[in-house]
């Protein structure tokens, strides 16, 4: 399965570059002028360093969403079909990586889709999309 | 001697939380444990010891259908 | 407690999807199917949760009208149970019977039911005048009928008459039809009813989770003890599963009006369908229980893996599961059917919530049962997973430990709808009237109602959903068979009355109160009658200590009562406030109420509503209608002092072999409790200091609680606390209460 990959070698977690993953992601993905609603987010730690929230595809949401609105696509990867969803945002509760997001605007939630536009814009070359297999899924 | 919830137990040396929830056989997962006034939380059940003569409160939450 | 290590290959042997066919017939029953009545009208979705108007229908007189929802039934009666009250209490006389044609049976969701953002958001109230009780019944239940008639624009909808054919109501809140048709050939258990039903109505498969179906089965037609499925389609399963409106008889009301069905096709759900006036807030509630599931079910209750059957050890372990009609409250067999069974015979890996957003996900199902005996001999079914009370109910207090009996119990008594707590109470009795002589083989038709016979039992059922024999008695319940066994002269009338365990004509459900006071009260000083949905105190006041005054049992006889009465008032279910809590829960102030979980509500009601309430207002809410029950219960000649008094053996041992299983606690609260020396006095002497203690005892819980809550010391409400509540409104409710206060 497509999955976004974040190398902390190479990013800096936003010290020398304008997240420009994350606006590109809320621009040309969602739509909406506003990278705090990009599907990644990109945290410094005040220490040096940093985390990504992402997800990884691992499809937990796949297990617990009761309206079979989330499925893994032909690449694996788990795309969330507004037009089944119920809004429950169990997605968003049950996620573990804390990657499925919501916005005040739109009844249903949204997720990374392992598309790469974000990949394309990084400046250090940091975000990657890897093909890995796909994990079994699990009870929750 | 212990006093668990207003009954008496043989208290024994190094004596812990967990081993009090044992000797009275509480196995309801969701617990409020008090000794002698102070909270004990669940990670430290194993580890808590507890002295001669000390007032233990157990309060089992509310459960059933 | 840990969680366990799962192995899917050891359990997913089973094929989830595979069970017998029913829909071959679909065609031909549909066919036969004829147009009574047709309405057209503009379907509506709520504001702020609600649509403002309920739906009537008169089966016999094929009247349908709309009635508008007005401000005092929101200020007062909130929804759910309320609006059913209200309904009922306008539709009925003092001397309306169950089987009148003026009794209805209303179906109410509540402003907040069709939620999807927090757990336990689904539920309707049922409610009707019970053929066991003669007073109303209300019935807490999952599915999606309920969301389902609210987003089809109606906030309650009303059934009233009686079909001198078989009938089915279909309420199409898409196309907006409401259509009366004739039911002449429809299958009439619910497993395959509502398999057909659901089919026949979507109009394609996408289709199929936007229908939902109302049934009963063959033995509410023979008994008074039917129970109403509400049904909901499970997408991985691919089949219709039920959740019941169990206690107090509806289901046979419902065939009594000779109602096959009830179908609604509703719109499909979104997250905003109630169109709340504060989205936010629920959306962050929501997500926030969401995540206390996830991080604290896991070394918890582990509902999410168990449902409720979690506490079947639990309960053995402090001596509180009724075994052997709830003489005893443990037995070395548990283990064979507690949740560590069940995890591994329920499927996992599934989604198991009765309607979207439940994260707790406690309805549990065990597949692929190939059943042995009845009609459906050799169907291999999914039984919805036997929850605490089935286990109790229809296992332990019986005697039964084989958990595929148990589960073929579960089964028919679910596709026959019939109430699975009545009837393993009843059959409880039935067991121990027949081990002590009260009954026998030649007076119970050849059936050898022995502790734990499960083929003779299922034999009962059946015979119950045939009409025939033995079961038809035992179909009456548990106090018209003390009625019936006293009369024949089939054993000691004090014995008898003493171990029938009912009170106002409903049987008690599975736990022992007899060594909790508080809990003797939470049971008989009901509403409706002893069931643990008003107060479950037993922990509190037995194991705690927490209640060591008559005040402080009083007080939780108060507060717990009427808080858990809101759920009803509002569609929410009970068990996310206390089945999960949150992990800082312990520190808090009042732990046992959970506080965190109480603000949920209180935020989910205002965000819903746009009306701003505190958690005193809360109780408030609580307290119009509970009070507004009390005196609907004596307006129909029952709700009295009398009426709440406890068979004995749910206050203290009955039997010597009671007393001395647990001799040593016995013994020792003749010397703490009476101040007397037991020594030397035969357990006959012993039983009877215990039974003078604990009968006055219940007698000063009664006097304590009827004061707590305002009423008289024979349980009418005062008119001060009427007017308090605001009840002084309502000339018909001071009437009643005027004629009992002097």
């Amino acid at each position: 399965m497509k999955q976004l990959v974040i190398d902390f070698t190479k990013c800096d977690a936003g010290r020398h570059c304008d997240h420009e993953c994350e606006l590109e992601c809320a621009v040309k993905v969602f739509k909406v002028n506003d990278p705090a609603q990009a599907a990644l987010q990109i945290k410094a730690y005040e220490d040096g360093g940093g985390h990504a929230v992402l997800c990884d595809q691992c499809g937990d949401c796949v297990v617990v969403c009761p309206s079979e609105a989330l499925k893994r696509n032909k690449l694996g990867v788990v795309i969330i079909d507004k037009k089944v969803c119920v809004g429950c945002y169990m997605c968003i509760g049950f996620c573990e990586k804390e990657a499925f997001m919501r916005n005040s605007d739109w009844i249903t939630p949204h997720k990374c889709t392992s598309c790469g536009i974000c990949v394309k814009v990084c400046p250090h070359g940091a975000l990657s999309i890897v093909d890995v297999p796909e994990p079994a899924l699990r009870i929750i | 001697m212990l006093l668990v919830n207003e009954e008496p137990l043989e208290w024994h040396d190094g004596m812990t939380v967990r081993d009090v929830l044992c000797a009275r056989n509480y196995r309801f997962p969701m617990l409020i444990i008090h000794v002698n006034d102070a909270l004990i939380l669940k990670k430290d059940y194993d580890t808590t010891t507890i002295s001669d003569g000390a007032v233990v409160k157990v309060i089992h939450l509310i459960s059933g259908g | 407690m840990s969680q366990l290590a799962f192995d899917p290959s050891k359990v997913m042997d089973i094929d989830y999807t595979k069970r017998t066919e029913y829909l071959e017939g679909l065609e031909a029953i549909k066919a036969a199917h004829k147009v009574l009545k047709e309405i057209t009208y503009t379907p509506s979705l709520p504001d702020r949760g609600y649509n403002n108007r309920t739906l009537y229908v008169n089966v016999d007189s094929l009247e349908v009208k709309e009635k508008p929802v007005t401000q005092q039934m929101k200020d007062v009666f909130i929804g759910g149970r309320g609006f059913g009250l209200y309904h009922l209490w306008n539709a009925v006389r003092p001397t309306t019977r169950w089987n009148d044609p003026e009794n209805e049976i209303v179906i109410s969701p509540g402003p907040v039911c069709g939620m999807t953002q927090y757990a336990g958001t689904g539920k309707s109230l049922v409610l009707s005048l019970s053929p066991q009780t003669d007073i109303p019944i209300d019935c807490n239940v999952g599915g999606f009928f309920g969301p389902l008639l609210k987003f089809s624009g109606f906030d309650a909808l009303e059934l009233q008459g009686k079909s001198n054919k078989d009938i089915i109501l279909f309420i199409d809140g898409v196309k907006g039809i409401i259509r009366l048709e004739e039911a002449p050939t429809d299958p009439v258990d619910s497993h395959v009813l509502g398999e057909v039903l659901t089919h026949m109505y979507a109009e394609n498969e996408a289709d199929l989770p936007n229908i939902s179906v109302v049934s009963t089965g063959a033995a509410a037609e023979h008994s008074l003890i039917g129970m109403l499925n509400f049904s909901f389609y499970d997408r991985r399963r691919k089949c219709v599963r039920f959740k019941q409106a169990g206690r107090g008889g509806i289901g046979t009301v419902f065939r009594n009006k000779r109602i096959r069905a009830l179908v609604i096709r509703g719109p499909k759900v979104a997250g905003d369908l109630n169109h709340p006036a504060d989205p936010e807030t629920i959306a962050k509630t929501g997500i926030k229980f969401h995540k206390e599931i996830r991080e604290n079910d896991p070394h918890q209750c582990m509902m999410r893996r168990n449902g409720t059957a979690h506490i079947v050890e639990i309960m053995d372990a402090y001596d509180l599961l009724p075994v052997h009609n709830f003489q005893y409250g443990s037995h070395p067999d548990v283990h064979k059917i507690d949740s560590s069974y069940w995890q591994q015979r329920c499927t996992q890996l599934t989604v198991d919530g009765c309607w979207y957003g439940c994260s707790m996900a406690c309805a549990k199902g065990a597949d692929g049962l190939v059943l042995k005996t009845g009609p459906y001999k050799g169907h291999m079914v999914t039984v919805d997973g036997p929850e605490y009370e089935n286990t109790a109910g229809l296992g332990s207090n019986c005697g039964v430990f084989d958990p595929d009996d148990l589960l073929e119990l579960n089964f028919y008594c679910d596709t026959y709808g019939i109430c699975t707590i009545t009837y393993g109470t009843l059959t409880a009795f039935i067991m121990e009237c027949f081990q002590r002589g009260i009954l026998n083989k030649e007076r119970t038709g050849g059936l050898e109602m022995a502790w734990g016979n499960a083929e003779a039992d299922l034999e009962m059922m059946h015979q119950m959903a045939r009409g025939e024999g033995f079961g038809r008695i035992a179909g009456l319940g548990v106090k018209k068979m003390k009625e019936h066994f006293i009369k024949n002269g089939w054993g000691d009338p004090q014995l008898i009355n003493d171990i029938g365990m009912e009170n106002k004509g409903l049987e008690y459900s599975q736990y022992m109160s007899k060594e909790s006071l508080a809990q003797q009260g939470g049971y008989a000083l009901t509403n409706k009658g002893p069931q643990h949905d008003e107060a479950w105190l037993i922990f509190m006041d037995m194991v705690n200590k927490q209640l060591p005054t008559f005040e402080d049992k009083a007080e939780a006889l108060y507060y717990f009562p009427l808080f858990r009465t809101w759920f009803g008032l509002n569609g929410f279910c009970k068990l996310p406030w206390n089945d999960v809590v949150p992990a800082n829960n312990s520190s808090q102030p009042e732990a046992h109420k959970v506080p965190e979980h109480v603000q949920n509500y209180v935020d989910l009601f205002s965000a819903t509503t746009g009306i701003k309430i505190t958690k005193e207002d809360l109780i408030m809410q609580s307290a119009r209608v509970y009070n507004f029950q009390r005196v609907f219960n004596i307006r129909m000649g029952k709700g009295l002092r009398l009426h709440d008094a406890a068979p004995y053996r749910s206050l203290g041992p009955v039997t010597r072999e009671e007393y001395e299983s647990r001799a040593e606690r016995y013994d020792k609260q003749i010397v703490d409790e009476m101040g007397l020396d037991p020594t030397g006095k035969s357990s006959a002497e012993k039983m009877a200091l215990h039974r003078e203690w604990r009968t006055k005892r219940f007698s000063m819980l009664m006097d304590a609680v009827y004061t707590r809550r305002g009423w008289t010391l024979d349980g009418v409400p005062t008119l001060e606390r009427l007017k308090e509540l605001g009840l002084d409104a309502f000339p018909e409710v001071v009437e009643v209460v005027k004629q009992h206060l002097s």
